[in-house]
């Protein structure tokens, strides 16, 4: 699908937010899924990226997406500009489910893993679930969407491992200061060893929740078997089993 | 079985002998699944054919992650032959496979001969596939995919077994990563091949300088995409001057006119495998993009320009 790009900007150092709008179908997104973009249209590089999406308009009927420049396909995204279309596909995998109204949800992100949890915080809240959210970066010059996120009126930690945003320390040490009687579940993104992290903490108290998982794709929508990750089911593809999957589940 | 997809009043239809083909477009193996996940994109039948994944007899979960990196104009995959296991395969995704109006070839690989015989055997009596596809070829799996593919005589042996092992039409998929194909393309067609695919993929790597490391896990994947295209041409006019058969080919077809290159290389027909990853609807615009240059060309039929160049 081609889609016109109306905002691109840079919002923290090698950190891109993505506006697109047009023909997408709109009503069929959940928080959690991500889309498969074309970076080049020749074919220095042929395979797409897969990106979640973290904030969605239907009305206005857009939806961006954030990215971190790592290599030269985002290197050549970053370089497309408001006014131009870029191709893109989806919306792809499963997203988090949603629980019932009056449950408490503690949200958790990390750097890169926070943009698809933005999305899911506003559905938390839009079908009356109560939530808090830790956020946390390395650094203050990767920090972004903190003023989103203060929007959304919720109990907001922020963390940088280095404190020079926020608190001191990983958003595991935030986590450790709550009480756990203060939340049902954890829904959380973020980078492998804080996931894994995550998963050892909540484990002795039997806290249950969801991960978004990453590995390098290639098809993005389950033929190649390319991304797949380990279960105590076997093994299933991050891009059609997931990226979302139950924290009682993956082996980190 | 030559009446799947024969309803053909298409100007780039193509008879291969065994089954005639409603355009000259396959899917490779490895890159389309069992079909079931590009169906939700397109009706298979727009397809000339689908070459299924690689089948082996036991459920295979495949190398560890990273399996998959892109690199320049292409990419490497060291997957390792995941699959589900014949069993799986002939209960649940060949039969759905065979009904969606596309002749279906079934990759084959196997770790000794009796291994490729047993399944190909079981393959052709489910009546379900048009044409077998044995993997010689893959660089990923270390036990004996390599020597099958590198030694003219283990190949003709190969070939001449699973030939006695099963009624259905064979084609042999050949690795480039050999110093001449032609001695291969020969053994398996004197040893019975009914038709080759030209080429798998080549061996290759990728380096991660911010970790240190190899970016695949098993070091050393198998290199697709635009990149091998000039490889697999080559292959396929050597091989073309040598043998009778139909040739596939395959190695980063993108377009119609890369399609058509190939086909005046020799191929009868081509096989479109990392495409799909850049753009799920690649297999049928390829096969839409030759229609379209035939017409602009005034090409009735491929018959025309087949070997056209040599």
């Amino acid at each position: 699908m081609e889609m016109m790009v109306t905002q691109h900007e840079e919002i923290a150092n090698e950190v891109f937010e993505l506006t697109v709008c047009g023909e997408f179908p709109w009503h069929e997104i959940q928080a959690g899924q991500f889309v498969q973009v074309q970076v080049d249209r020749g074919y220095t590089h042929v395979l797409r990226r897969p990106i979640s999406i973290a904030f969605v308009d239907t009305k206005e009927r857009l939806l961006k997406l954030v990215y971190r420049v790592v290599g030269g396909g985002t290197a050549q995204l970053s370089q497309v500009v408001a006014g131009e279309t870029i191709d893109l596909f989806g919306p792809l995998g499963h997203g988090y489910p949603l629980p019932k109204g009056g449950s408490k949800v503690l949200v958790i992100g990390g750097g890169l893993g926070i943009p698809p949890l933005y999305e899911l915080s506003r559905r938390l809240l839009a079908a009356s679930v109560s939530v808090q959210v830790i956020l946390g970066w390395s650094h203050a010059s990767q920090v972004f969407w903190v003023d989103r996120f203060e929007q959304l009126d919720v109990p907001l930690l922020i963390m940088t491992n280095d404190g020079s945003v926020g608190s001191a320390g990983t958003v595991v040490d935030a986590m450790a200061t709550l009480p756990s009687a203060e939340f049902d579940q954890i829904m959380a993104c973020g980078p492998k060893p804080m996931l894994a992290a995550l998963q050892t903490w909540c484990r002795p108290k039997s806290i249950s929740g969801y991960v978004s998982l990453e590995e390098r794709m290639a098809c993005g929508i389950g033929a190649c078997t390319g991304c797949v990750c380990d279960t105590i089911h076997g093994l299933r593809r991050v891009c059609a089993d997931g990226p979302v999957f139950a924290l009682s589940e993956v082996i980190l | 079985m030559s009446s799947i997809g024969s309803t053909v009043s298409s100007i780039s239809s193509v008879d291969l002998g065994h089954v005639q083909i409603r355009n000259p477009v396959l899917t490779a193996s490895g890159c389309f699944g069992w079909g079931r996940e590009y169906s939700a994109y397109y009706p298979l039948n727009k397809l000339g054919g689908v070459c299924a994944k690689a089948v082996t007899e036991q459920p295979r979960a495949g190398n560890a992650t990273p399996r998959v990196t892109e690199v320049t104009a292409g990419m490497l995959n060291a997957i390792g032959l995941a699959n589900p296991g014949l069993e799986v395969v002939l209960t649940e995704e060949l039969p759905w496979l065979a009904k969606q109006d596309v002749p279906v070839w079934v990759n084959v690989a196997g770790a000794d001969t009796g291994e490729y015989c047993r399944i190909a055997e079981a393959i052709a009596s489910s009546g379900l596939a048009a044409a077998l596809e044995i993997n010689v070829s893959c660089p990923n799996v270390k036990q004996g995919g390599l020597a099958f593919g590198t030694d003219p005589k283990v190949l003709f042996e190969l070939v001449r077994q699973v030939r006695q092992s099963a009624a259905l039409p064979l084609y042999v998929k050949l690795s480039p990563n050999v110093t001449d194909i032609r001695p291969l393309a020969e053994a398996a067609v004197a040893a019975g091949a009914d038709g080759l695919t030209l080429v798998n993929t080549m061996r290759g790597m990728a380096v991660d300088t911010k970790k240190r490391i190899p970016i695949l896990s098993t070091i050393h994947g198998g290199l697709s995409g635009p990149a091998i295209k000039p490889i697999a041409l080559s292959m396929v006019y050597q091989v073309a001057e040598v043998v009778d058969v139909p040739i596939l080919g395959c190695g980063g077809i993108m377009s119609g006119t890369d399609a058509v290159e190939f086909i005046m290389a020799g191929a009868a027909a081509v096989q479109v495998g990392t495409g799909n990853f850049s753009d799920p609807y690649q297999a049928p615009r390829v096969a839409a993009e030759i229609e379209a240059w035939m017409n602009t060309e005034g090409v009735k039929s491929l018959d025309e320009i087949r070997g056209c160049i040599h």
